[in-house]
């Protein structure tokens, strides 16, 4: 890797400003790179009019055994006001648990990376799920989310500490980000990971589904550091551990807002409608196309309702049209992990399974001793769907009446 | 006309497969089959050439069409026959109402009632056939007479009744057949013309979406323009010259309701759970009810290609090897429909899946443009011709070939379908020293049998080729596979029931028997089973369960 | 105004099954279809074009030479241009190697104002390749939006957020990737469109040709390797209940007791 200034340049300064480290500086209307300062971040490239700046990503050999440490971006939910910081999103604690479990294995630390308005104590909450670190940056231009400062603001903190695992959420914005900055860094990045592993030789093994959930491939990426992966929402198991020290480490890193290319004119958000969605739920009941009709899925509601559960379906439920496509578990809907799935006539497509099969316990309910479902359940249970969500609803009814 | 490129007839093959996912699912089939009802707006939509303009296929470039060529069309006829034969049907009623205008007509005819055609998306209709005149055209009674102006032919009066013609009720030309002074001949007859008068929609046992009608003709003035070719007396040879092609089209009918309920039958057995097991792992189900199917359709599409191939390098005619195709196609998609019935149990006898409708339509293709009685006679008129015209070595040059080719091609069953192709030529020559075929049922025995050995000798030849047709849906080894299998039940057939034709019409002991060498076909048996084990479990990959 | 589409032809994974004793995909019968995300990414290039008459729309995509079947068909769509990548060099590409292919090519065609892009394949499922050919050609980039207009020589795009949409204004060029609008009917080309394809420009590039280093591309310059493909594994014990339902429901309660879901 390497960063030079070609001849076209125009001496327009807009790098100068530009550059979050102050490496820039200019010299006979030529600008001039301190290379000791220089993150490689990318961030001059981008401002530059005439593209007069170019960095080189030779996958020379590097030097990896500098590279140690497993990062995680937090991730924060999305608010109706775009200059208003949401929660941290559970995937980012999905992450941190399975990034400790890593960073146990490689006997490394595991940061947690916050990019923020300012921060609201949440080294706290990091630590409660495993970061040994968090890299705090803080700067008004985070609000909002931002392809171009995130990529320069996260890269140059790459360069400066060079981790040797980088974990992101597959959502829209770690599916946005994580690309941009491989793409940048010339690194390896596996997309929507199912599963992490360290092998023998201390790479990163990053399972994935391909094909539809067909096949699972098993990713390396030997050469390159960090190794980069976005992970899929609601598959890796939440591990809280007892609170410790947490080392807070603030990056102060300038932001040139022209860095920011696209704008954000307006947000909608959709009212929340009462009811929590399925890839947060708790309990999920889920029906099929085994419940025949519309009218007999509908029971399902009233046994969400009891148990307090949202309600989930299968493709065929949907395509038959007896619920909405936003309750589709699955491949093509939403990936869920439930402490509890309780599957009524569900017969278990590969493309349902891959969204549900991680649930802690899964009953499911199917007439036919065959249904694929079964092979993913704890509890099988051979009957008529639809009598049986009946009967249950009577007996929890009666029982809760006793009580 | 020479094919599309092989990208082309693939998209749109895959644009029509798109329009009938959504505008022609099996519960609207259904329901209009029930109703015993032609879906016309969606036959008409299917002409505008922003949909897909699907009668476009069958008119030349130079009048507006598209310009298919036959394998484009037969793919194109097979697809619609899987989507339901009565829409293929209408639509193969204008390919065919086309085709006197194409074959026959002037320049300037072509380019009137072709541009016509395409431009303003004209259904057509095809009026040959009259309730005493179906496959046998010869006793023809529509009459057109001359209407004669200062001693000049300014038009014609036709008058007659046709019957059983497809989209009779709905088209907006005709070309109808009639008996003119000079012969019969073809003429363009307009729906709105005065005297003419469609009859009602015929209560059919099968393709019920595709529109039946008597014609009136009482009378109809037609100009003398409209009269095919100019000349009286040229309808027979016009029908006769596309005889090739159209029993082509109804061979692809055949392959595609064929096709369609096996594919049902092999995803319904991998579902069904009988004592302990899906029925696609038991043999008795399998080897009975979906592999000879298999194999018999595959070789019917390796035949159909074959002679689609000679047709669009140029080649004219081709009658017999229409027929050929036709009988074979069709025999088989009828008795892989019955079969699928069987293989779905009771549900196959409901109307909730397609299997029984598809029965009831496929049985007409084994009667339209040519009962395969018909077809039995023509392919043993046909061959016996060769037989006579080579003195016997017909097919002895095609078993020479095949046992040329099998020292290099050993697994694609030609040794043992050159001993078929043999056995036939043993027979025939029998027949022939022995004035056998003065009695029918022994012309049309043979009909049959040439129709296999033939098709043994194509697919075995299809099968060993480097790369297979974009058709094949399966790998080599199963390709293969059926191919030997089909060599195998041909030869033996061939030989069985050859021997027994000659043997139950003569008492006196030949040769035949040596010559057969039943013996040696009896040998080559061998292997069938596994061989089937290996093209049941590959129709279960390529057709899974849903 | 120049567009480019990047699109990508793909096994339809609705038909892909699985050998389960070699653990393999069977891809006989298979058919090969144009990338749905692609295909919308298609549509509403083809939207822009309309409502801006200069526009000129380039197809292009990197895959053997039986790929161009997809870009005819985008060419019957109604774009104008296409491009095939095509060369023993690209074979094994990671996302990284297939960003910066495709990126040489744009580079080499010519001038772009739009990159449009399908949100990800049905094949791989990544949705890397539309941010990483962003990042080669240092242009912004929207994800996953729904819908994208050209105004004023700026974008005006719907991209999706959790539970909503932003609606996002981005100076041109822009790369944007695209997911689909649920029960969304593609349009598919009529027989008409099809053949006038035909005579539409179609190039097919090798690595020479877009000017692209042998070491960035395939197997050799992509960072990420495939170590192992496996069918998914279930691995759970499954205890059968085969009873009547009132003593399942009794048995269903049971269960919920005892992993502690109600009291």
């Amino acid at each position: 890797m390497g960063i030079e200034v070609l001849n076209n340049c125009i001496g327009c300064s807009k790098c100068v400003g530009s550059c979050p480290f102050e490496a820039i500086s200019m010299s006979n209307k030529k600008a001039v790179i301190d290379l000791t300062k220089c993150t490689l971040c990318g961030a001059c490239v981008q401002v530059c009019p005439v593209k007069a700046i170019v960095i080189s990503r030779e996958m020379v050999k590097r030097d990896l055994s500098a590279y140690r440490d497993v990062w995680v971006f937090v991730e924060f939910a999305d608010d109706a006001d775009i200059k208003k910081q949401g929660e941290i999103k559970k995937v980012s604690f999905e992450l941190l648990s399975k990034g400790r479990f890593l960073a146990d294995k490689l006997n490394q630390k595991l940061c947690a990376v916050v990019l923020t308005d300012k921060n609201r104590d949440y080294e706290k909450i990091l630590s409660e799920y495993g970061a040994d670190r968090v890299y705090l940056l803080e700067n008004d231009e985070y609000l909002p989310y931002d392809t171009d400062i995130y990529s320069a603001s996260i890269m140059s903190l790459i360069n400066k500490y060079k981790p040797s695992i980088f974990l992101f959420g597959a959502t829209y914005k770690g599916r946005d980000l994580a690309p941009r900055m491989a793409a940048n860094l010339y690194v390896g990045l596996t997309a929507d990971c199912t599963d992490l592993n360290i092998n023998n030789d201390g790479l990163l093994v990053q399972s994935r589904p391909a094909f539809g959930g067909n096949i699972m491939a098993d990713i390396l990426s030997p050469n390159s550091r960090p190794q980069m992966a976005t992970v899929r929402p609601n598959v890796m198991k939440i591990v809280k551990v007892l609170p410790k020290a947490v080392e807070v480490i603030k990056e102060d890193i300038r932001i040139d807002k022209n860095i920011r290319r696209v704008k954000v004119v307006q947000r909608h958000k959709e009212e929340e409608k009462g009811y929590t969605k399925i890839e947060n739920a708790d309990i999920i009941v889920s029906g099929g196309r085994g419940l025949k009709s519309k009218e007999k899925f509908e029971i399902l509601n009233e046994l969400a309702k009891l148990l307090n559960a949202s309600v989930g379906a299968s493709r065929a439920a949907v395509d038959s049209g007896f619920i909405d496509k936003k309750h589709q578990v699955g491949q093509s809907g939403t990936t869920v992990r439930p402490r509890l799935y309780l599957a009524f006539g569900i017969s278990g497509a590969v493309q349902h399974l891959v969204g549900m099969k991680n649930s802690d316990v899964i009953v499911a309910i199917n007439k036919d001793p065959n249904a694929m479902i079964f092979s993913v359940s704890k509890y099988a249970i051979i009957g008529d769907a639809h009598d049986i969500a009946k009967k249950l609803i009577e007996k929890i009814k009666s029982a809760k009446a006793v009580a | 006309m020479p094919q599309l490129d092989s990208i082309t007839r693939n998209l749109m093959l895959d644009s029509l497969n798109e329009y009938a996912k959504r505008k022609l699912p099996y519960d609207f089939i259904r329901e209009k089959d029930r109703e015993n009802e032609c879906p016309v707006d969606i036959l008409r939509e299917m002409y505008d050439p922003e949909v897909l303009g699907i009668h476009l296929i069958s008119i030349p470039r130079e009048y507006g069409g598209i310009g298919g060529g036959t394998t484009d069309l037969y793919r194109i006829c097979e697809l619609l026959a899987k989507i339901d034969l009565g829409v293929a049907t209408s639509v193969f009623a204008t390919y065919l109402g086309i085709d006197p205008i194409n074959v026959g007509g002037t320049e300037e005819q072509k380019k009137k009632w072709l541009g016509r055609i395409a431009e303003k998306r004209l259904m057509v209709a095809y009026g040959a056939t009259e309730p005493d005149a179906g496959s046998d055209l010869v006793n023809l009674k529509t009459k057109a007479e001359h209407v004669v102006r200062d001693g000049k032919i300014i038009g014609y009066r036709i008058t007659g009744l046709k019957q059983w013609i497809s989209n009779g009720g709905i088209a907006d030309l005709y070309t109808i057949l009639a008996m003119a002074p000079g012969g019969p001949s073809w003429f363009v007859v307009e729906r709105d013309t005065e005297g003419f008068t469609p009859a009602h929609h015929e209560d059919k046992h099968g393709i019920r979406l595709s529109n039946t009608a008597g014609l009136s003709l009482d009378s109809v003035y037609v100009p003398a323009d409209n009269l095919i070719g100019s000349v009286e007396g040229q309808g027979l040879l016009q029908a006769q010259a596309v005889f090739g092609y159209t029993r082509l089209m109804v061979a692809a009918f055949g392959l595609g309701c064929g096709w369609s309920a096996l594919e049902t039958a092999v995803r319904y057995s991998q579902q069904r759970i009988q004592s302990g097991g899906p029925l696609s792992e038991k043999q008795g189900y399998t080897h009975k009810l979906m592999v000879p199917h298999a194999v018999n359709l595959e070789a019917a599409r390796a035949y159909i290609e074959y002679v689609a191939q000679r047709l669009d390098s140029g080649e004219h005619g081709l009658a017999t090897e229409g027929a050929i195709a036709k009988y074979w196609s069709t025999e088989s998609g009828n008795r892989a429909a019955e079969d699928s019935i069987q293989a779905l149990g009771g549900y196959g006898y409901t109307k909730d899946f397609p299997v029984e409708k598809i029965k009831r339509d496929v049985k007409i293709t084994c009667i339209y443009e040519g009962t395969n009685e018909i077809m039995e006679m023509t392919i043993y008129r046909g061959r016996w011709q060769e037989h006579l015209k080579t003195r016997g070595s017909y097919y002895l040059n095609m078993a020479d070939e095949l046992d040329e080719l099998s020292k290099k091609n050993t697994d694609c069953g030609m040794s043992v379908a050159a001993m078929g192709l043999r056995a036939l030529s043993a027979v025939m020559e029998e027949c022939r020293l022995n004035k056998l075929t003065r009695h029918q049922h022994v012309t049309f025995v043979l009909g049959r049998l040439i129709s296999m050995a033939e098709h043994s000798y194509i697919f075995s030849k299809a099968a060993s080729a480097e790369r297979y047709s974009e058709s094949v849906k399966f790998d080599k080894p199963t390709y293969k596979a059926m191919a030997r299998v089909f060599a195998k039940n041909a030869a033996l057939e061939v030989a069985i029931r050859g021997s027994s034709l000659v043997l139950g019409a003569v008492d006196k002991a030949t040769n035949l028997a040596e010559k057969i060498n039943l013996a040696a076909i009896e040998k080559e048996q061998y292997g069938i089973i596994s061989d089937m084990d290996l093209i049941s479990k590959s129709l279960c990959q390529v057709f899974k369960a849903r | 105004m120049n567009i480019f589409v990047c699109i990508k032809q793909v096994p339809d994974t609705t038909e892909v099954k699985i050998n389960p004793e070699t653990g393999t995909l069977i891809r006989a019968g298979v058919p090969s279809i144009l990338n749905p995300y692609d295909h919308f990414a298609v549509v509403n290039a083809l939207k822009i074009k309309k409502s801006n008459p200069d526009a000129v729309v380039n197809v292009i995509s990197m895959g053997p030479p039986q790929a161009k079947a997809v870009i005819q068909m985008a060419l019957a769509l109604g774009c104008d241009n296409g491009y095939l990548l095509s060369d023993a060099a690209f074979a094994g590409s990671d996302t990284w190697a297939t960003a910066y292919a495709l990126s040489s090519a744009i580079k080499k065609i010519g001038k772009y104002d739009i990159i449009i892009c399908g949100m990800q394949a049905i094949d791989g499922d990544t949705a890397q390749v539309g941010p990483q050919i962003a990042s080669q050609l240092n242009i912004p980039q929207v994800t996953f939006a729904d819908n994208v207009e050209i105004e004023n020589k700026k974008a005006l795009i719907k991209r999706h957020i959790d539970d909503g949409y932003d609606t996002i204004e981005s100076p041109l060029p822009v790369l944007v990737t695209m997911v689909m609008p649920k029960d969304y009917e593609l349009p598919f080309p009529s027989f008409v469109n099809i053949t006038k394809a035909l005579s539409k420009p179609f190039f097919t590039y090798t690595a020479d040709d877009i000017m692209a280093k042998k070491e960035y591309l395939g197997l050799k310059g992509s960072p990420t390797q495939v170590n192992r493909i496996y069918p998914p594994q279930r691995e759970v014990k499954t205890t059968v209940i085969n009873t009547t339902s009132v003593e399942a429901v009794d048995k269903i309660i049971e269960i919920l007791k005892q992993e502690n879901f109600i009291k």
